[in-house]
């Protein structure tokens, strides 16, 4: 066990070091200075047309290390990196790129973590329904429902539910995470309307959520239920009930749980597309923000946030794997 | 098999998914090539129309707010989306086909440098890279990121490449073409290739839906070209232009429409690909009965049913597959006397395993009970309520099933799986009295009462089949069906299965139906045995009477490839293949084989009859014998093959 942790640690280590490393490397082997752009960018922005950039452009990259030899920056970056510290925004430049971060995180693992959540539960328990010999016939018409759903890219119902909730029913709010005019404080009505700005983008993903969820559960249970150990369930003589939850859905929950773990350990990546269609302001709208103003250093720090939290993820899936599946947790 | 040579249309594995998925991508490809033909490519650049008109004659789909006809923006969009989509997904499957080659075929450390360096891509969020590397363009150039898309993509395909390389591998005919002295890369060539060939092109379609999606997602947040129109864009240009808001439907909503298409032709169409990856996927579910058009049955009164605990009247079960109706049981009737040992012999393919799941009424689909009746102690099993068949189950009659390493639940340790099936019957029993219950059936079997606490897997083969065993025991049903309780066990543990189920019959007093293809195994076990030869039943009767004066030749082919204790005689297989159930000769099925084989044998199918006291057979020769007559034909031992490997139904 302690070998099987230590193992998988090790190995841990060295994907998230290269995975880190090509997030170093490769974005400065692609030709272009995001430093000039910004610059120029941030510029045009402020009315100055005819200013220095070179000049400026030099003094930025001097201050930023990015004139330093490559291993140099390299080893920077480690450094940055482990402190949490990526600098400061171009476009916003008193804020420091972790400050902008740390504003928007709890916005994007609010809505998220409840999106997920609930498209997990009711998209296993319909997949689980929708593999079940007994389950009614209507049902199995939900299937192709399902694809059709979990094929389209999610932030396109988004657009169409801003449409018809937001711009002609005017029940729901058309974006952001709160209303402007709303004071923060800790009490329902602060709840109530942060809660109210999060439906919509929710149910996009919530929508999307189930359809996959679902054909994943129903999928894998089908294989289950054409085991061995179901027929001796089944000779057994213990009701289709029981065969079904304990033997069928307990085993075809282990993929299923090792999903949810990893769809947790994307969390920060995967709401990037409909916080921004709705202006929701996570970490998603600050990607968005970022590259629409050239902002590179708020680009970098964020996906090297993101790359971390899905490897880290990906480790922690491992580890708790053994805790849900037994067959592992003795060693081989 | 025989029946390859069939058009790809009609190709069982073709299905509807799969269909619907090609209609709605060629479609798309057609609209994409003609389209742009037939309309006028000035009307989709910026300030071509007049801004923000509403759907009319002249602009189908109205206008944008750059001024751009929305229509002709559409059209165009589709070929330059579709491009990003198949470069993608070129270079991502030639990356995924080459590496999966190289990690199958060669194995060793490139196998684990790839392996690394899959691990590291997967551990990447694909998106967030891509943000990251397209930012830094001066000018995102969407074929670049195509091409990038593709070298981040091909783990997948890697993995699917290389097990599927290490599984062909194993396969027989790969050894035989290398028997054959080609090399390995003939041998890939001409025998691992066709069959990478539907798990490619999944693949392909996997990376195009990835490119066209994670392009789609770049351009959507900004870091698409806003010189060459495409789907991806036009969403952008909507947003940034707030079309959603400002109610401009005819602006957004048509390029959504032709994404979602595109994205739900590519799933159904991965999706319908499956069934040529994964054939085993079941067609259909559910439980139904098949009924067969009346042919030739033995009469209800075969077998004399006084004092039988268990009767199988005119079981029939058929296996649904694409190329038509198997009949794997063929109307088989016996009966079962209390405390009875029965043997059930027969070799792989003759319906054994079949037949003992159809009489606990557990056939599942593809397998269908076709007709017949079991009876158990008078109660017909096909025509009781489930509620009460499962009262049954267990307590009256029992199942070993063949696949022991596989019938216990792996996630659930060995004592509650006792549990449940006493709960089940008994109702809810103090713990302590549920324990000594496991504890003492474990005892019975020659276990530790502590393996209760252990999950399957920490057992052995023979463990996992002796806690089966416990199992099936332990509420004393009156018949048990025990199916190669020793398959996959080692001789030495064979034969201490054997020793315990007999000694649990003999306390128990259960009548016991041994299936198994060994048939030295089962005539030391057994009183009574039956043969089964392609689903029927040919021969019945005492052991010993049949061991020593069988009536059906096949019978006495069996007994003759039985080595002896003293070696005197040579050893002699059984001539020719076991048939196949799809193609049973007509008349006797066994005439092909049969050194007595008559013209009649070709014809008409023989009938159980009882030409003796006690013994039934069904074959041609009687009642004119009253026993086999001698063998004067004499047979080829270097051709006989009995075939044990592998059994039909498992």
């Amino acid at each position: 066990m302690l070998r099987y942790i230590g193992q998988r640690f090790l190995q841990y280590l060295l994907i998230i070091f290269i995975a880190n490393s090509l997030t170093f490397l490769l974005p400065r082997i692609i030709p272009g200075d995001p430093i000039q752009e910004a610059l120029q960018t941030k510029a045009a922005a402020a009315g100055h047309q005819n200013v220095d950039i070179q000049a400026w452009v030099a003094e930025y990259n001097a201050k930023f290390g990015l004139d330093q030899p490559l291993w140099k920056q390299y080893l920077n970056y480690w450094g940055n990196m482990l402190r949490l510290d990526f600098g400061y925004s171009l476009f916003d430049f008193p804020a420091t790129v972790m400050s902008k971060i740390t504003a928007a995180i709890p916005w994007t693992l609010g809505f998220m973590t409840m999106a997920i959540i609930i498209a997990f539960v009711v998209g296993t328990i319909l997949g689980a329904l929708l593999a079940w010999p007994n389950s009614p016939r209507f049902l199995q018409g939900a299937v192709p429902l399902l694809m059709v759903i979990s094929a389209i890219p999610f932030y396109l119902f988004g657009l169409a539910l801003i449409f018809i909730f937001g711009v002609e029913l005017h029940i729901l709010p058309t974006g952001g995470g709160a209303d402007p005019t709303l004071i923060m404080r800790w009490d329902w009505n602060t709840l109530g309307n942060i809660l109210q700005h999060a439906i919509l983008p929710a149910f996009a993903l919530v929508l999307y959520g189930i359809g996959s969820w679902a054909l994943g559960m129903r999928a894998t249970l089908v294989t289950v239920l054409g085991e061995d150990y179901i027929t001796f369930a089944q000779a057994k003589g213990l009701p289709d009930r029981q065969v079904f939850t304990r033997y069928g859905v307990r085993n075809a929950l282990l993929p299923q749980v090792t999903g949810l773990a990893i769809s947790f350990g994307l969390i920060l990546g995967s709401g990037v597309l409909i916080e921004s269609i709705f202006n929701y302001p996570g970490i998603g709208s600050l990607i968005f923000a970022a590259i629409n103003s050239k902002d590179y250093f708020v680009i970098n720090g964020t996906v090297a946030i993101m790359v971390f939290t899905a490897s880290t993820a990906l480790l922690i899936v491992d580890l708790i794997y053994p805790l849900i599946d037994p067959r592992i947790r003795f060693g081989k | 098999m025989a029946s390859q040579k069939r058009g790809l249309l009609r190709d069982p594995r073709i299905n509807p998914s799969l269909i619907f998925g090609v209609v709605v991508i060629i479609l798309m490809i057609l609209v994409g090539i003609v389209g742009p033909m037939l309309l006028n490519e000035k009307l989709a650049r910026v300030g071509a129309v007049e801004p923000n008109m509403p759907p009319s004659a002249q602009n189908v789909f109205g206008t944008d707010s750059q001024g751009r006809d929305v229509f002709t923006t559409l059209i165009m969009a589709i070929p330059p989306t579709l491009r990003v989509g198949v470069i993608a997904g070129v270079i991502s499957v030639s990356l995924g086909l080459a590496l999966g080659l190289i990690a199958g075929f060669f194995g060793g450390w490139a196998d684990s440098l790839i392996r690394t360096f899959s691990d590291v891509l997967m551990a990447i969020p694909s998106l967030a890279f891509m943000i990251l590397v397209v930012a830094r363009m001066d000018r995102p150039n969407i074929l670049v990121v195509a091409v990038i898309v593709g070298f981040l993509t091909w783990s997948g395909t890697a993995r699917g490449i290389r097990s599927m390389v290490l599984s062909i591998r194993e396969r027989s005919y790969t050894a035989v073409a290398r028997a054959n002295g080609e090399t390995e890369v003939e041998v890939l060539f001409r025998e691992v290739m066709p069959n990478l060939l539907p798990l490619m092109l999944a693949s392909f379609i996997g990376a195009v839906t990835m490119g066209i999606y994670t392009v789609m997602a770049l351009e959507v947040l900004g870091l698409g070209s806003n010189v060459i129109p495409t789907l991806g864009m036009m969403i952008f240009w909507s947003q940034r232009f707030s079309a959603v808001l400002r109610g401009m439907y005819w602006w957004w909503s048509p390029p959504i429409v032709v994404i979602a298409l595109i994205f739900i032709g590519l799933f159904f169409l991965s999706f319908g690909l499956d069934r040529f990856i994964n054939p085993a996927i079941p067609i259909k579910r559910g439980r139904s009965r098949i009924k067969l058009p009346t042919q030739p049955t033995a009469p209800d009164t075969a077998i004399d049913p006084r004092d039988a605990i268990m009767e199988v009247r005119n079981l029939r079960v058929v296996y649904e597959t694409p190329a038509g109706l198997v009949k794997a049981v063929d109307d088989v009737s016996f009966s079962l006397r209390p405390g009875e040992r029965m043997g059930l012999i027969g070799e792989s393919g003759s319906g054994k395993t079949t037949m003992a799941t159809a009489m606990m009424r557990l056939s599942r689909p593809p397998a269908y009970v076709a007709g017949g009746r079991v009876l158990l102690e008078g109660r017909d099993l096909f025509n009781i309520p489930d509620r009460e068949l499962n009262k049954l189950r267990l307590k009256e009659i029992a199942l070993m099933p063949q696949a022991a390493m596989n019938s216990l639940n792996p996630v659930v340790r060995v004592g509650p799986q006792f549990k449940d099936a006493i709960v089940a019957h008994l109702g809810r029993l103090p713990d302590n009295q549920l324990n000594e219950m496991v504890a003492q059936a474990l005892t019975k079997v020659g276990l530790k009462p502590d393996v209760a606490r252990n999950f399957p897997h920490q057992l052995s083969g023979g463990m996992k089949q002796r806690v089966v065993m416990a199992i099936a025991t332990i509420l004393n049903p009156k018949v048990i069906i025990a199916d190669e309780p020793t398959s996959a066990l080692d001789v030495v543990v064979q034969q201490q299965v054997m020793q315990t189920l007999g000694r649990l019959q003999k306390e128990l007093a259960a009548a016991v139906i041994l299936i198994g293809h060994d048939m030295g195994l089962i005539t030391q076990f057994a009183d009574t045995i039956g043969v089964l030869y392609a689903g029927k039943l040919v021969e019945r009767g005492d052991v010993q009477t049949v061991l020593d004066n069988p009536l059906h030749p096949y019978s006495r082919l069996l007994i003759d490839s039985l080595p002896t204790l003293d070696g005197k005689h040579d050893l002699v297989g059984i001539p020719g293949l076991p048939p196949e159930l799809l193609h049973l000769p007509n008349g006797c099925a066994f005439h092909p084989r049969c050194p007595f084989a008559m013209e009649r044998c070709r014809t008409e199918t023989p009938v159980l009859q009882t030409p003796l006291a006690g013994r039934q057979v069904s074959c041609h020769l009687y009642p004119e014998h009253t026993q086999l007559p001698p063998l004067t034909i004499g047979i080829d031992s270097s051709s006989a093959v009995i075939e044990v490997a592998s059994s039909m139904g498992a």
